[in-house]
């Protein structure tokens, strides 16, 4: 076989195998949207489910997310991005610092159970905090943290350091050079990590398992000490309980598609403001 | 400043919880709960219900914890659960809401009708392990099991394994949806599920507690007529301390508006 | 003016303060979780191996003074029926529970509180040589005639060597990890051969031959797939694959390890691809057209020069791959059946550490040994998922002192 031919199966193979894997990465995105679309409507998004979740909707579950995301990244995002700064502002380069980016990079890889187990054990059962809202925030939160301070320290290293000098030459405080100078360039890109940080929040249901997860609440929750619903858990339950499994399944993909559809929205909604960002920087 | 924040949340958080009730524990006595609770609610809004599964031992445990205040369990409470909350100065409180008949299953394909308590034990425990020996075709029989959390788990292990251990490498599904859908897929399963989770994509065999003399089919009225050997309460755990905060919940669900749901839910109520 | 400038010093100094402070919580933070896990983990190595608050106890006068947690398991399963097997004396074990006390003894005989209880356990026990009582300590029969089975601890060889994982059984729960860490390797990599080739592939193409026009298109569609929800794949897995697999292969069951594998192979590709492509793309465009100029074809400067160069790009890809496999929960407790057995055969149900942490968390009473064995194999997926994450830092570091 000569290098002409040997090229040309190669190439075919790698397209087929293009081909295939998208096809494959499609045909489950379009699983599931063909059959949740037919499910989804004012009032599945609107009602609470009834009659051992085969009738209704999924209203406390979407509220539900939507609270534990807000509530997660209420306390990760200032921590976050306050860390950041002083990891990349403010301390030096010594072993300290090393060493909470050596932490924070272990800790982002740690497999999302493990921030299950430490959440129930210390929040839920050492701090009495109860399976509640609060819980699962903070428990969500710790996984969130990471990302978050490592998008925000990438952010700040994006801005040049010529500012920084400008700045202070001008007479600047330092407080002054990073509030004004500092954090306005490398904002989007934090935002950026937010929106990032939020898609993943909001699709993660192992560290909600032990708590905050509720089965079933005929009402919505009213302080930080109730459980709630969530998206990813109802749709495990959908899934594997339920006295009617075929029953239940149509509201199942209608929740896959739910939780789907918030999960790229937040990633699309990020990309697009990366590469309008990297086109500004461009100009 | 964030501290303050907390504060005040959880202060807010604390004065709407007055009239909550948590239920949490086992997926046998979910459906009854979860109806009760929606049902309940129509009439008392300002109490507020939460239904949770996990299984009879999560439901327990979270009881120990006190982060529940009602364990659902398809199940006694077990000596050293009660040790736990005694030692800590709790007494529980047990409340039988409904009774249940457990039902064997296996695929609609599978020729075989009936089984012994022994030829069950052996499926369980492994020594039984083809179809043919207990009168069906030769296919591979797959026992499908509960998580260890089951409160249907431990009773099946009490009153039909005779306390022997499951057989080591059981399948294990975490709920009983799961269960009937593996079934109802695979030819050679067999598996146990409560009497409100069986549905048409399943076969109940009818089983003999008296060495193969008489076989009776898991259903109401076996279970009223008390000729179905394999019959269990389902249980309401509280504790003493907190019987105010639930009674009126529970009230209901003795009440024969509760009692409807029980019925229709699937189950045996316990009038 | 002054005034002004002190006020501004001051403010500049709280900032610092609070920022460090944050950078400090956050650093105590992670190092707390780590050590309350490790410490949560390692007292279950101070637990008994005997149910926890339990004791075996047999009649004084039977020489068997300690029983192996395999010889108690095979005695409660009526497997062993017999002293003599076990080294004792000729007669029939007769096992007894604390709940058998109460068909014995009505409730009102056994006073208030069972006070009276241990004292009737021990006459029970002092009527039967051949009894194996099975008791609460708080209720220890009391009695000249009764002897407690010496109880050892639960070891580590016991823990990390172990074959059986059944942590509710009674007597003796068995916490051996074999079955679970050798499951969770296998699911992982198996789904990383198959990710593997797949995802090479499609980054080779993307990189080297698709139009600008379909690179732009395909990478980031591909990447907005790495966000899908893991519960979205198992639900997926749950209601196509499973089905499918059983089908197709003629397998007695849907739920196989090969299940979870390939499910995890498709969560993991857009990763694998996504990482790849970068490291292929960043091979200098200098080396390629030297290649190219020297007469190669455009096949043989990709696998020639391309991926050689971006060998340990790749590798990072591969690490990163199987790190999310590792730790993957939901997808593969909905898949794979979750049988602790050891697993010999791809075609078999396995359950993986995070689907027994998740199955079983919520029973585990807080401080017991299965909560702490349960603290373990958290501990056990976090220095897997440290050394994954330390490899994959050491591997893109080595890039950088190229002399490229």
């Amino acid at each position: 076989m000569n290098k002409k031919h040997s090229q040309f199966v190669a190439f075919l193979i790698f397209k087929l195998l293009g081909i295939i894997v998208v096809l494959i990465l499609f045909s489950i995105l379009g699983f599931i949207i063909i059959n949740g679309v037919r499910v989804i409507n004012w009032e599945f998004l609107s009602k609470f489910p009834g009659e051992g979740m085969t009738t209704g909707g999924i209203f406390p579950a979407i509220v539900g997310t939507l609270y534990l995301t807000i509530g997660s990244l209420l306390f990760a995002f200032p921590l976050g991005v306050m860390s950041a700064l002083y990891t990349q502002e403010y301390a030096g380069k010594g072993w300290i610092v090393k060493t909470i980016r050596m932490m924070t990079n272990n800790l982002a890889s740690v497999p999302s159970i493990v921030f299950g187990l430490f959440g129930m054990s210390l929040f839920v059962n050492k701090l009495n905090f109860g399976d509640s809202l609060l819980a699962g925030s903070l428990t969500l939160g710790l996984l969130a943290l990471p990302v978050i301070i490592r998008t925000t320290e990438e952010a700040l290293k994006a801005v040049p350091d010529t500012y920084r000098a400008a700045s202070l030459a001008l007479g600047a405080t330092k407080l002054q050079t990073i509030s004004k100078v500092v954090l306005p360039a490398a904002m989007p890109n934090i935002i950026t990590g937010l929106i990032l940080s939020i898609g993943r929040v909001s699709g993660e249901t192992a560290p909600i398992l032990f708590t905050v997860a509720a089965y079933f609440l005929p009402h919505l929750p009213s302080g930080v000490f109730d459980q709630a619903m969530a998206l990813p858990y109802h749709l495990y339950v959908l899934a594997t309980s339920g006295t009617d499994i075929e029953a239940s399944r149509p509201m199942a993909y209608g929740t896959a598609l739910v939780l789907i559809l918030i999960v790229l929205t937040m990633n699309l909604l990020a990309t697009f403001i990366r590469r309008k960002l990297e086109k500004k920087r461009s100009k | 400043m964030k501290n303050q924040i907390l504060f005040a949340l959880a202060l807010c958080g604390i004065a709407f919880n007055v009239n909550a009730q948590k239920i949490k524990g086992s997926e046998t006595v979910l459906p009854i709960s979860e109806k009760a609770a929606q049902v309940f609610m129509k009439t008392n809004s300002d109490n507020k219900v939460t239904v949770t599964g996990g299984g009879s031992g999560v439901g327990l445990a979270a009881l120990i914890e006190g982060t529940t205040d009602i364990a659902q369990a398809s199940r006694k409470i077990k000596f050293s659960e009660k040790q736990k909350l005694q030692e800590s100065g709790k007494t529980v409180k047990e409340v039988t809401i409904a009774l249940d008949a457990l039902a064997v299953i296996i695929n609609p394909s599978n020729k075989v009708t009936k089984l012994t308590k022994e030829q069950l034990e052996g499926i369980f425990t492994g020594k039984i392990t083809n179809w043919k020996e207990v009168g069906g075709e030769d296919l591979k029989i797959i026992p499908y099991s509960r998580e260890t959390s089951s409160g249907t788990y431990e009773f099946f292990k009490e009153h039909v394994l005779s306390n022997k251990n499951y057989m080591s490498g059981i399948m294990s599904m975490p709920a009983n949806g799961s269960i009937i859908q593996s079934v109802s897929q695979t030819k050679g399963a067999i598996a146990y599920v409560g009497l409100a989770y069986l549905n048409s994509s399943v076969q109940a065999v009818s089983v003999s507690f008296n060495k193969g003399k008489t076989y009776t089919a898991p259903s109401v009225e076996n279970t009223k007529n008390k000729t179905y050997p394999v019959v269990r309460p389902l249980f309401y755990y509280y504790l003493a301390q907190s019987e105010n905060k639930v009674k009126k919940y529970i009230d209901f669900i003795l009440s024969p508006a509760g009692q409807k749901i029980v019925e229709e839910v699937g189950y045996i109520n316990i009038k | 003016m002054q005034k002004k400038k002190i006020i501004r010093r001051i403010l500049d100094k709280t900032t610092e303060y609070l920022l460090t402070f944050s950078g400090a919580i956050t650093g105590i933070a992670i190092v707390f979780i780590t050590i309350f896990l490790f410490t949560e983990g390692a007292a279950l190595f101070k637990s008994p191996e005997v149910e926890q608050g339990y004791e075996l106890y047999v009649h004084a006068q039977n020489p068997i003074n300690t029983l192996s947690p395999a010889e108690t398991k095979k005695i409660f399963d009526s497997e062993i029926t017999n002293w003599k097997d076990i080294g004792g004396k000729d007669g029939e074990i007769k096992i007894f529970r604390i709940d058998d006390a109460f068909s014995v003894y009505p409730e009102d005989e056994l006073g208030e509180n069972y006070a009276l209880l241990p004292q009737k356990l021990g006459e029970l026990i002092a009527q039967d040589e051949n009894i194996l009582a099975f008791l609460p300590k708080q209720y220890a029969p009391i009695g000249s005639s009764v002897k407690a089975l010496v109880s050892h601890n639960i070891q580590p060889s016991d823990y990390f060597l172990g074959k059986e994982w059944m942590p509710t059984a009674t007597p003796v729960p068995f916490f051996g990890v074999m079955p679970l860490v050798l499951g969770t390797l296998l699911v992982s990599i198996v789904a990383l051969i198959i990710a593997l080739p797949l995802g090479l592939g499609v980054a080779i193409y993307l990189s080297e031959l698709a139009s600008e026009k379909q690179r732009r298109l395909l990478k980031p569609v591909i990447e907005l797939l790495a966000g899908i929800p893991s519960v979205v794949y198992g639900f997926f897995g749950l209601v196509v694959l499973v089905p499918a697999i059983q089908k197709s292969l003629h397998l007695p069951v849907g739920e196989t390890a090969f299940t979870g594998s390939l499910l995890l192979a498709i969560m993991a590709l857009p990763t694998i691809i996504s990482v790849a492509e970068d490291a292929l793309r960043n091979t200098p465009r200098a080396m390629r057209e030297a290649s190219l100029a020297m007469g190669a074809t455009q096949w043989q400067t990709i696998y020639r020069v391309v991926v050689p160069y971006a060998k340990s790009g790749i590798s990072a890809a591969v690490v990163l791959g199987i790190g999310r496999a590792i730790g993957e929960t939901m997808a593969v407790m909905m898949v794979t059946g979750n049988a602790a057995v050891m697993p010999h055969s791809i075609f078999q149900s396995v359950r993986t550490i995070p689907a027994t942490i998740a199955a079983e968390l919520g029973e585990a009473p807080a401080g017991g040994p299965h909560y702490q064995a349960l603290f373990l194999l958290g501990c056990i997926l976090f220095v897997f998922t440290m050394i994954i994450s330390i490899s994959a830092e050491i591997i893109s570091k080595k890039k950088n002192y190229k002399p490229h």
